[in-house]
């Protein structure tokens, strides 16, 4: 119990409810405009963290990406075009409950099943996190290994593109992680001479540079949205405990499913998203009434992208393995501030711990009355024009990379990934397993070589531990999982062709 | 840049092979069997076989699917008809700002770098004339308060200092 009272010490500091405050009118305003995501709100936070007590660091994190996730509902269903990807799956259903004269009621399930999730994502990262830690403190190089190679399989398997190309895309996150001085033998590797090279690709610079900067090189191709008309709306909040009555399934199912998927190394919110929409049409009675603006499908997938990012934290503290991509930005951020990932993050400082999950709670709940404020000012935030608020993201990247090492090579850095992120989207090589071969480079190549110089050479250590074996059976299934994924599929297709 | 399967995974294929042929190069710990260049020899060869597949159009559904679902769920609008290089150099814009950021923040100081960023990103993405002059003197001014002045990050004076 005194852990409580000092965790709750931790989170009543004035700085810290300040950071709260402030970074949820950044994170709502950042994730309602179009083409602005939650992980680029989160990854141009962090040079400002680099300011910030531990505690306040976290916490403008958690903030920011759980109201940018609800607010991207908000130019969703009143322009159709949704503000972060994590709408994506459901645009269509609550812009069309939006013409249908509904956009309150479609608002509303958004801020109301989101808040919901984000405390049930909160409640699963509490109980599965302590049992988790207990069971990860018996665990040497050789389970590190097997589970930061099953994070890195997870990623490319739940990635909405072909899996080979997601291998490929996480071999080469791994292979820039292999640039620098920081590998067993300390031997510059792939260098090419530079000092600057040496200390190897910062993670930050280059998620700065593949979230933001291609975003902002995205914004170049496309027609500037349409400004969205000025409206009043009516009470956001009624109807919404009956439809909580009404649709207990779905959003239980929608929580457990964003809790399962945030828990997947890789997957985040905009998975959780597709997955819930599509399981609810599937398991609905009524499945004819899905696009037409039937709530049912926004309760679930709203229920579900905001449970997801709590649970991303759950591998993200444990392990150091990131849940989604925001989690990656938050653990170089954990790492900075002393508050290194790891099963005795929750014994040695345990009020820490319990800190987080208040912030959790509490960004939660005042995403209710804040979120009522951003719904009704929507559309006068949305009327600035994407013009002036692109050059800005620029010169953030610029002087966010800068400000973290006080270097210029961070800033080429973050041009560079730039690039490559917009290349590598473009031709469906999806980026987020590049982002997570990057963050977790280090740590598999060092359980792997490490592993290797305990067992002298042998790979038999790899699969006689008991947790290594199961560990290393999950992890080949990942791995054949599109093989056989594809053999069926071509076994299909030609029974088809043979019939018809 | 969207180039067919072929080429970014014939790319793939070298990028892997020279990293595979660059880390076998690495020296090796006296006396031990492992040491740094294991690991780009094992990323580099997983590049190989995967950007062999690649090329030769394996998962190649599995896009497919997740396109037409995408589609199904926005209709991205064309953008207006442009000349080709107008839209690559476009495109170009905000890397190019920061290699911008990067070589000539020291000689001409924060302030003017920044000002020259945004006034040209915003000319690219079409803002009007006040807008980007407003942008420009604006942004900044509120960048340098936030960062050099409430974070203390040491922003470079160069040609024209800040007063605070």
């Amino acid at each position: 119990m005194n852990v409580y009272v000092e965790a709750f010490a931790l989170v009543m500091q004035k700085d810290v409810l300040l950071a709260i405050l402030l970074s949820a009118i950044y994170g709502l305003v950042v994730g309602s405009l179009p083409g602005l995501s939650a992980t680029m709100a989160t990854a141009l936070l962090v040079p400002v963290t680099f300011y910030l007590s531990p505690i306040a660091a976290v916490a403008t994190i958690i903030t920011a990406s759980a109201m940018a996730i609800f607010s991207g509902d908000i130019p969703g269903a009143l322009l159709r075009i949704p503000g972060t990807p994590a709408s994506a799956a459901y645009t269509d259903e609550a812009y069309a409950m939006t013409r249908k004269g509904q956009p309150e009621l479609a608002l509303g399930i958004g801020l109301w099943f989101s808040a919901l999730g984000g405390i049930a994502g909160t409640l699963s990262l509490m109980l599965l996190a302590p049992p988790l830690a207990e069971i990860a403190l018996s665990f040497s190089t050789y389970e590190y290994f097997w589970l930061a190679f099953l994070g890195l399989m997870c990623a490319t398997l739940v990635a909405r593109s072909s899996p080979v190309k997601a291998i490929v895309s996480m071999l080469l996150g791994l292979l820039v992680a292999c640039v620098g001085i920081e590998n067993p033998a300390g031997t510059p590797r792939f260098t090419f001479g530079s000092t600057d090279l040496l200390g190897g690709i910062e993670p930050i610079p280059a998620l700065v540079g593949v979230f933001a900067v291609s975003e902002v090189m995205r914004a170049m191709m496309t027609a500037e949205p349409p400004k969205l008309p000025h409206r009043r709306f009516g009470s956001i909040l009624r109807g919404q405990l009956e439809l909580t009555k009404k649709y207990v399934a779905p959003q239980v199912r929608g929580n457990i499913v964003g809790i399962i998927i945030g828990v997947l190394p890789g997957a985040g919110a905009d998975m959780a998203a597709w997955v819930s929409y599509s399981m609810s049409k599937r398991f609905s009675k009524t499945p004819e009434k899905f696009g037409t603006g039937h709530p049912e499908g926004l309760i679930e997938a709203g229920a579900s992208n905001n449970a997801s990012l709590a649970s991303g934290w759950v591998p993200s503290l444990l392990f150091g393995i990131p849940g989604d991509t925001i989690t990656a930005i938050a653990i170089g951020v954990l790492y900075m501030k002393g508050l290194n990932p790891g099963p005795t993050l929750f014994t040695e400082r345990a009020s820490s711990m319990y800190a987080l999950y208040i912030i959790f709670i509490l960004a939660n709940i005042i995403m209710i009355p804040l979120g009522i404020i951003m719904i009704r000012i929507a559309s006068k935030v949305l009327r600035a024009p994407r013009s002036a608020i692109m050059p800005v993201i620029v010169l953030l990247c610029a002087v966010g990379s800068f400000a973290i090492g006080n270097n210029l090579f961070a800033v080429l850095t973050v041009a560079a990934f730039g690039v490559f992120g917009f290349v590598m989207e473009r031709n469906g090589y999806p980026v987020a397993a590049m982002v997570l071969g990057i963050v977790m480079g280090t740590m598999v190549e060092q359980s792997f070589v490490t592993s290797l110089i305990k067992s002298d050479g042998s790979i038999w250590p790899f699969f006689s531990r008991p947790i290594a074996s199961i560990l290393a059976a999950m992890t080949i299934a990942a791995l054949l999982w599109p093989v056989f994924a594809s053999l069926l599929g071509w076994w299909r297709r030609s029974q088809a062709q043979a019939s018809g | 840049m969207q180039l067919s399967d072929r080429v970014t995974g014939l790319l793939v294929v070298g990028l892997g092979a020279a990293a595979a042929y660059a880390g076998s190069k690495l020296p090796p710990v006296p006396g031990q069997q492992v040491g740094p260049n294991v690991f780009p020899m094992v990323v580099g060869i997983g590049m190989v076989l995967c950007g062999a597949l690649i090329a030769l159009g394996v998962g190649r559904h599995f896009e497919e699917e997740a396109q037409a679902d995408l589609a199904a769920h926005s209709d991205e609008e064309a953008p207006p008809p442009v000349p080709w290089w107008i839209a690559g150099a476009r495109l170009l814009v905000p890397p190019g700002l920061l290699v911008f950021y990067a070589v000539a923040s020291d000689f001409l100081g924060f302030l003017i770098t920044a000002a020259i960023m945004v006034a040209v990103a915003a000319r690219a993405l079409g803002a009007s004339w006040l807008i980007t002059v407003g942008m420009a003197v604006a942004a900044p001014i509120f960048v340098s308060l936030a960062f050099g002045k409430l974070l203390r990050v040491p922003l470079p004076p160069g040609l024209l200092p800040t007063p605070w």
